[in-house]
């Protein structure tokens, strides 16, 4: 180059640059609230769901970094209004201790405050828009790389539809806990440290379903069978989450929600006139599947270098 | 450290190194609910590019919420819906490694 600076380590790499800009330390998000927790159903572990705001011009990258390292945690959604951006965090379990901490960080330029007068500032060609600011922490990358969770949430496997149970049967057999699904990368550090910045795409919905059926004999003066259906039906959905372990980055999943219905229906012509009912506890969002399902980009860092 | 750049803080504790490893933040920006998007970004040439994708806005919750096709290819993000898929309103951030 003819003028600028630039920072090359010794394997080459440029670490700073006038020309692409570095991320640095915004600050932590605020709680505001969690929704109490729920779905610890079926042999799930449940979940909760953490809010954070923070506020800046610029979009943030935002680094998780848990309190408990044996929960799932993860970045669902993110909103802005203004220059104010929400974060919806879910976590397994239910309990509302231990939250998450969200270290947000942004662009040089969008940082400001500091009354620091050390440091290194590297500004654009522009000579007002700043690329690099030591004074506000620049990002530094410990470790990363791109993974999937395992394709089928549960830890019993993809459950199934059967049929051939007696009617009204409605035992659940089927686990629906998912903390053992998970794939796994190498990471280094003292992992009680460390954060990660991986948002949740990926998720899925499973249901168990058992279907029954009986054949009464019709009363006299009538002849053959009154067939008499059941259905029962549990499902659980799960969004995409990660967990921070010793030696591990792993990519697994969370349970979201959960319901259940059962209903039986029989033929006309037995003891009563055919018929039926139903109970429901919430509907399923969709067909059992999983989708957004790919490797999404992660990183990770140290959570000690930032305020 | 034989050579290289350490910038201290004021209170005179390491902040930052050429030691360090670091992305270079090149870009974000919000794709529509099924939208296309194309970037190229010559200044990363060489280096190794991700793009991280975030359900952006309240995705629906009671339904299927596809997140769109991310492809890196060289220096060019491509951003698409699946097949046959509608798409759901999604950020993109753009981080390159050297």
């Amino acid at each position: 180059m003819s003028y600028g600076f630039s920072a090359i380590n010794t394997s080459g790499q440029v670490i700073i640059s006038d020309e692409m800009e570095s991320l640095h330390f915004l600050g932590k998000a605020t709680l505001n609230s969690n929704d109490g927790g729920g779905h610890a159903n079926y042999g799930a572990s449940g979940r909760i769901i953490f809010t954070y705001t923070i506020t800046t011009s610029a979009t943030p990258l935002v680094f998780i970094k848990p309190s408990d390292y044996s929960r799932w945690h993860a970045i669902m959604t993110q909103s802005v209004s203004g220059s104010t951006w929400t974060f919806d965090v879910i976590v397994s379990g239910t309990s509302s201790s231990n939250p998450p901490e969200l270290f947000c960080f942004v662009n040089a330029n969008s940082t400001s405050g500091t009354t620091s007068t050390h440091g290194l500032v590297v500004w654009k060609s522009d000579g007002t828009t700043r690329t690099f600011d030591s004074r506000y922490s620049p990002l530094v990358i410990t470790g990363g790389g791109s993974l999937a969770p395992a394709s089928c949430p549960s830890d019993d496997g993809c459950p199934t539809t059967t049929s051939g149970h007696p009617w009204n049967y409605s035992t659940l057999d089927h686990d629906f806990g998912s903390d053992n699904q998970y794939n796994s990368q190498a990471i280094s550090g003292t992992y009680t440290d460390l954060m990660f910045s991986a948002p949740s795409l990926a998720q899925g919905v499973y249901k168990r379903q058992a279907e029954g059926y009986k054949c009464s004999d019709k009363p006299w003066p009538q002849s053959g069978c009154q067939e008499h259906w059941s259905t029962a039906m549990w499902w659980m959905m799960y969004r995409n989450a990660f967990r921070i372990r010793s030696g591990y980055f792993d990519a697994g999943w969370a349970t979201y929600s959960s319901g259940y219905s059962f209903s039986s229906t029989f033929e006309s012509g037995g003891w009563f006139g055919g018929g039926g009912g139903g109970y429901s506890t919430g509907s399923m969002p969709y067909t059992a599947k999983t989708i957004n399902y790919t490797s999404n980009a992660y990183m990770i860092a140290d959570s000690t270098r930032y305020g | 450290m034989s050579y290289g750049l350490n910038v201290y803080k004021a209170d005179g504790s390491l902040g930052f190194s050429t030691l360090d490893i670091v992305w270079m933040q090149i870009d974000q920006f919000t794709v529509a609910a099924n939208a296309s998007v194309s970037n190229t970004y010559p200044e990363v040439s060489g280096m190794t590019v991700i793009a991280q994708v975030q359900m952006i806005n309240d995705p629906p919750e009671s339904q299927e919420a596809y997140a769109p096709e991310v492809i890196v290819s060289g220096t060019t993000v491509s951003v698409a819906p699946y097949t046959s898929k509608t798409s759901e309103q999604v950020i993109i951030m753009v981080l390159a490694q050297d």
